[in-house]
């Protein structure tokens, strides 16, 4: 019997949540953005209020269910609704963005007592032409916060990238049980 | 459409006169639509940016169900809960730009609760569309 798996996306607005989530999905993605009233109008029209949601067939009949929460801290109760059954979660970060490192830094801030209780995985996305020295600033932003994660370069529009990183929650998945779960339930 | 302090002045008086006139009202709140405070007459206890951000991701949440289910358009959400009840109205006239947030106690007679919430986002919508048509 083919399994289902859970995956939430978080990260800040603009990161490509929305974009990946229906790049990916092969059915057509929920979403509920609604149209900016503040200062990110000036990055873009649209902004996910709840969340985006997406399925993803993978090739050994399992099946990715992807969940996008909202950019800003302010919809951070999002997290609890979309918690349960969660095998890991895909940190988007814009890496040509300007403020891709800041956002990062502040999604890690907003979401750190959740990221210490599940799989994680930091995905610099749009990273063709990403400044030097990105990835080793969010690695040490990481160690700096004791929440060590693996960190990708991808697009997060192609499928062998997300397949990419679902392999590697998975072996997340698989190291923690060692020492998360109580035996009966690994 | 913008809103200014005059409009927010305006909307304030609306909510004020919603929270005197329906019994049983612990908060009111007109939020944005992506989930930020415009005006509140909000009751002790009640976190308005969180309730504002909550209110604009149930009505989302609540249009897109809808739509999905090719069951039209939204009017009204209502959240009932052991010891409260949450109401929320779409503001006409504001282009989708407000929701009218309404929390009661249990024991607030829902009928009149949804018909005053109903009438105070009529006459919200109607200070908004005479300011931008003045």
């Amino acid at each position: 019997m083919s399994q289902t798996y859970k995956i939430a996306f978080i990260g800040e607005p603009g990161s490509g949540k929305t974009t990946c989530i229906a790049a990916l999905s092969r059915i057509k993605p929920l979403n509920t953005d609604v149209g900016c009233t503040d200062e990110l109008l000036q990055l873009k029209e649209t902004t996910t209020v709840a969340l985006d949601y997406g399925e993803l067939d993978l090739d050994d009949g399992g099946r990715l269910q992807l969940y996008g929460l909202p950019g800003q801290a302010r919809f951070r109760f999002m997290f609890d609704v979309v918690r349960d059954g969660l095998i890991g979660v895909v940190l988007l970060v814009d890496a040509t963005s300007p403020t891709g490192f800041d956002g990062f830094s502040e999604t890690l801030t907003v979401y750190a007592e959740e990221l210490r209780c599940v799989p994680f995985v930091v995905a610099l996305n749009k990273h063709v032409g990403m400044p030097a020295g990105l990835p080793e600033a969010v690695q040490m932003r990481l160690r700096e916060s004791q929440l060590p994660a693996p960190i990708l370069t991808v697009d997060a529009r192609h499928r062998p990238d997300m397949a990419r990183i679902a392999k590697m929650l998975f072996t997340l998945l698989d190291y923690n049980r060692f020492v998360a779960i109580p035996e009966e339930e690994a | 459409m913008s809103l200014t302090s005059e409009h927010r002045a305006q909307c304030v008086q609306q909510l004020q006169h919603l929270a005197r006139r329906a019994t049983g009202v612990r908060g009111v709140m007109l939020a944005l639509r992506d989930g930020r405070p415009f005006a509140q007459v909000a009751g002790d206890g009640i976190d308005t940016g969180k309730f504002a951000a909550m209110g604009s991701s149930l009505l989302a949440l609540g249009s897109s169900v809808l739509r999905e289910l090719s069951a039209g358009a939204l009017d009204h959400l209502l959240v009932e809960g052991v010891e409260g009840r949450l109401v929320l109205v779409r503001i006409p006239e504001s282009g989708g730009l407000l929701i009218l947030c309404v929390l009661t106690t249990v024991d607030a007679r829902l009928g009149l609760v949804l018909g005053q919430a109903r009438a105070c986002a009529v006459a919200i919508g109607e200070v908004l569309r005479i300011a931008t048509r003045s």
